[in-house]
């Protein structure tokens, strides 16, 4: 979705784990949700 | 997190209860949420800076619920003009605005009355000249074509119900050479139906 925008090189360049502890990290277990940096240019 | 709304999906009350939720947390950051808050949870799960995060007003980083950490990519240049999609309480706007210097202009997006009220205070607390923030739509940024040099978000994206839109609009005020350089949610499975019909999945 980011390339269809126009940005290029788009890409996850590290995960956290940011429900560690709530009462929603059961549910993100559950859909495999990850905190994440994302990096894209536009050239 | 669905990439888009389905079919019928009220977009305006997604909308509504985002800003309710951010409304609550902004009025009562020590209320009881789903997610993890202020400057403790952002070194200790996000690898933020404590000490640094601790010279900053309390009225932003208290509020702070973001899902990543977009410093870690890298320094904001000093002189550039950076952008921070759903600013909030302003944490990730007065780091930035520290990195760009006096020279450097960083403008915080949010459509929350109260963390707008909250981000404001923050910057004059924290003497910081450089930084404002403004009250807009994320599809629809009060800026010009190509003025920005960098994108920071975290956590807000994935809130928005036409994910496409934005990051449409996010290329539109992109200067050539410039990045995104964002931290959100991603999910591995993709939703039922019903799971993408819950609104409450939506919102948090």
């Amino acid at each position: 979705m980011i390339e269809q925008a126009g940005f290029r090189e788009a890409k996850v360049v590290e995960k956290f784990d940011p429900f560690l502890g709530t009462n929603k990290e059961k549910t993100a277990r559950k859909y495999g949700v990850d905190g994440v940096n994302f990096l894209a240019y536009k050239r | 997190m669905a990439l888009v709304c389905p079919m019928n999906f009220d977009k305006d009350k997604l909308r509504s209860e985002v800003r309710l939720t951010y409304t609550q947390v902004a009025e009562d950051p020590a209320g009881d949420y789903h997610f993890h808050r202020g400057a403790e949870y952002a070194a200790k799960h996000l690898g933020y800076d404590l000490p640094a995060l601790k010279d900053l007003p309390l009225a932003a980083t208290e509020v702070f619920c973001g899902m990543g950490n977009p410093f870690r990519m890298g320094a904001m240049e000093n002189g550039a003009t950076v952008i921070d999609i759903g600013s909030g309480g302003g944490m990730d706007c007065l780091l930035a605005a520290k990195q760009v210097g006096p020279n450097g202009t960083v403008i915080g997006i949010d459509m929350t009355d109260a963390m707008l009220e909250r981000s404001g205070g923050a910057a004059r607390a924290a003497g910081l000249a450089n930084v404002r923030f403004e009250k807009a739509d994320m599809t629809r940024l009060p800026l010009a074509d190509d003025s920005v040099d960098v994108v920071i978000s975290n956590g807000v994206i994935n809130l928005a119900p036409d994910k496409e839109a934005v990051f449409a609009e996010l290329f539109r005020v992109v200067k050539p050479g410039g990045r995104l350089q964002f931290a959100d949610i991603i999910m591995k499975s993709d939703l039922s139906e019903d799971a993408r019909n819950n609104i409450d999945l939506w919102t948090g």
